[in-house]
């Protein structure tokens, strides 16, 4: 058998099942089971959580691993730390695995932080000397500081995530499997996180980044795989699959304005000039129309994202509603957006409370430039398309 | 390949949920166990099982405040209630030998046991945090509890020079025999250890039943009285199920009496002490890699 090099991961027709039905592990339970099997009364179900899937990486490939709750993915990442088998299929993984599955990671409370640096990089096959040789790093990039000699359960969340990425990126794994833990640390923490997967990278190291920040994904991961329901939706370039697959996600939040509320929306459009496409660095109307049950002073906001709730561009204006239907226009005439497809998110607040809530209210398409690209590991927060001159000559 | 779609099974999973056809069978994933390789990677991780039990260790010890006191005084409490108890009521025979010294030499053998078992049986369960994170040879965990309490029990021997001390009594040249017995209840024990903690995650109820288990061995070993308060024709059959009846014994012919072991016994003991191991063990080796999935 020919031997891949390490950090090679060939994973391919993955198959895995769970129980469909969440069974107690009890002797009443087995016997119910026992007795349904004798009696013939239909098998157990079973649910796939993935199904065909094939997932190859190169040593020193850097893959983003995207999709919505209960996609597949942690299954994934658990079969490729070999945590779990697969029910079928050929999988290998070459080297040594850091895996960072759900924050704290093998961390154990009663014990100081010194001794869960100990037990952690014994887990992962490494002697004892090895990690003594990289405890100082790890504590300096942890910021633990003297904390290191105090019991973990005194430590603060964000305290046991840091310990958690440190010991797994500074243990220098062949490959390195990231299952959304930069959802717990602070900004300047989450900006090191990347600074130094980035930095692992750069030294060949493999890397499987999975996380709801697309922004991240996109600065970290040249390549992108987009797990739907157990299988492989989209593989390839970055900004391709996370554009489709941001596109996916309009029907799953779909656009389907709330009447129960005393707002109502009529209508809701973002239009280019005349009916035209909308592009970038172009004018841009949003026209909404409002019906309310009464006579509300209320505060209209609208705003553009790329799917999330959190807008990129946001906007308001105080404004009367009544009975009768409200048309209001709101031109933007030079839209800071590139190519793509955004949302327009809508709602109606009062100092009280909200007439409508924040929804999506209608998506539309850009049509212009991409961004210019960034060197990997930079992460761009929202897309911002800002017209710019440059002027290069010698001084 | 194209996934095939048809209508869940009358009632089985629910009607209307849609179930898949597996993958083709030739593709099904099996796990294939050299037994060499197992035991090859088992001692390359061998830092793993010194670890993990000073993690034990460490962390138990850290919340108590008598500390390791207590792993001396289990047995000796022990002792003192079967002193007053075993000898008053029931006359154990012990030969010339004091029985605090006599029921004590059982005890050290039946804690180690007991104990290894009784943490032993619950390491995979208690673990199950870190197994889902992190590779290893799931094994080292019960393994690490059997250490422990080996631990426990080599603290709880210097009570036994401190009783030497007291009854004037010097342990007898057929010591020697000792590692012997050592050996065999250490493959019972490890094999027994290991295989129940395999069962403990598919089974959670033994954890209430294991107790209870451990506390009628107590009183199914000769650990309070001698293999003699037994009946004679009874012993091999015993000595095959329980192979702790010939270590038993063979400590205190050894340490106490100045007797080789019974031969035919521990060795009728041996024999099914290396089958309770084999078969322990690659019974856990065949359900690991489950142990995640029911998590």
């Amino acid at each position: 058998m020919p031997t891949s090099p390490e950090g090679t991961i060939a994973a391919t027709q993955i198959w895995k099942r769970f129980r469909a039905d969440p069974t107690r592990q009890s002797f009443r339970a087995k016997a119910g089971h026992l007795k349904r099997v004798a009696t013939g009364k239909g098998r157990r179900g079973w649910r796939w959580a993935l199904r065909d899937v094939d997932f190859v990486v190169e040593p020193g490939e850097s893959v983003g691993l995207v999709g919505i709750n209960g996609s597949g993915k942690s299954t994934l990442l658990k079969i490729l730390a070999r945590v779990m088998y697969p029910y079928a299929g050929r999988f290998d993984v070459s080297g040594r695995v850091g895996a960072l599955i759900e924050v704290r990671a093998g961390i154990h409370p009663e014990l100081t932080g010194r001794e869960n640096i100990l037990l952690y990089g014994t887990l992962l096959g490494l002697p004892r000397r090895d990690v003594a040789s990289r405890f100082d790093e790890i504590v300096d990039f942890a910021q633990l500081e003297e904390a290191v000699d105090r019991q973990v359960k005194f430590y603060s969340s964000g305290m046991q995530m840091r310990l958690g990425f440190g010991v797994a990126a500074f243990l220098e794994p062949d490959v390195l499997l990231v299952d959304e833990v930069l959802a717990v640390g602070d900004t300047a923490f989450q900006q090191r996180c990347i600074d130094r997967m980035r930095a692992m990278l750069a030294g060949g190291t493999t890397l499987v980044f999975v996380s709801h920040d697309l922004a991240a994904v996109e600065g970290i991961s040249e390549r992108v795989v987009w797990l739907h329901e157990g299988q492989v939706e989209g593989d390839g370039p970055g900004r391709e699959v996370l554009g489709a697959y941001r596109g996916a996600l309009e029907h799953v939040a779909a656009i389907t304005p709330t009447s129960t509320g005393p707002v109502q929306v009529v209508k809701a459009q973002v239009v280019g000039p005349d009916g035209d496409a909308v592009r970038t660095q172009g004018p841009v109307e949003v026209v909404l129309a409002l019906r309310a049950t009464q006579r509300f002073a209320g505060r209209v906001c609208i705003g553009f994202s790329e799917g999330p709730a959190s807008p990129i561009v946001l906007l308001r204006r105080d404004m009367h509603l009544s009975d009768d239907e409200v048309t209001a226009r709101c031109l933007i005439e030079r839209l800071p957006l590139p190519r793509g497809r955004y949302f327009l998110w809508l709602g109606v607040f009062q100092a009280k409370g909200e007439l409508l809530p924040w929804q999506p209210a209608a998506s539309f398409d850009v049509i212009g430039p991409d961004l210019d690209a960034g060197p990997a590991g930079i992460a761009r927060l929202s897309p911002v398309h800002v017209a710019s001159h440059w002027d290069v000559g010698r001084t | 390949m194209v996934a095939r779609w048809r209508q869940g099974e009358g009632g089985s999973a629910g009607a209307g949920v849609a179930v898949v056809d597996g993958p083709p069978p030739e593709l099904i994933f099996r796990r294939v166990l050299h037994p060499l390789a197992m035991l090859r990677e088992l001692w390359s991780r061998r830092e793993l099982i010194v670890v993990l039990s000073e993690r034990d260790l460490r962390a138990r010890y850290k919340q108590t405040k008598v500390g390791f006191a207590w792993a001396l005084l289990t047995p000796f409490l022990m002792m003192v209630v079967f002193t007053i108890f075993f000898k008053r009521v029931a006359d154990v025979r012990t030969g010339n030998v004091p029985y605090p010294l006599f029921s004590y030499v059982g005890l050290l053998a039946w804690t180690f046991f007991s104990g290894a078992l009784s943490k032993g049986a619950v390491s995979i369960t208690q673990n199950l945090t870190l197994l889902n994170k992190v590779y290893c040879p799931r094994e080292v965990f019960p393994l690490a509890s059997v250490a422990v309490a080996g631990v426990d029990t080599g603290i709880a021997v210097s009570i036994l020079g401190i009783l030497f001390v007291i009854y004037q009594f010097m342990p007898t040249a057929t010591i020697v025999w000792v590692p012997l017995l050592i050996a065999v209840q250490l493959a019972f024990t490890i094999g027994i250890t290991v295989g129940m903690s395999a069962m403990v995650v598919y089974f959670r109820d033994l954890r209430q039943v294991l107790p209870m288990i451990l506390q009628f061995g107590l009183f199914a070993t000769p650990v309070g009285y001698g293999l003699e308060e037994m009946p004679h024709r009874w012993w091999p059959v015993y000595s095959a199920v329980n192979p702790l009846v010939p270590v038993i014994d063979g400590y205190r012919r050894t340490i106490l009496l100045g007797h080789p072991p019974r031969f035919d016994l521990l060795l009728i003991g041996g024999t099914a002490s290396v089958l309770y191991l084999v078969v322990g063990y690659i019974m856990f080796k065949k359900v690991e890699g489950g142990f995640a999935d029911v998590a």
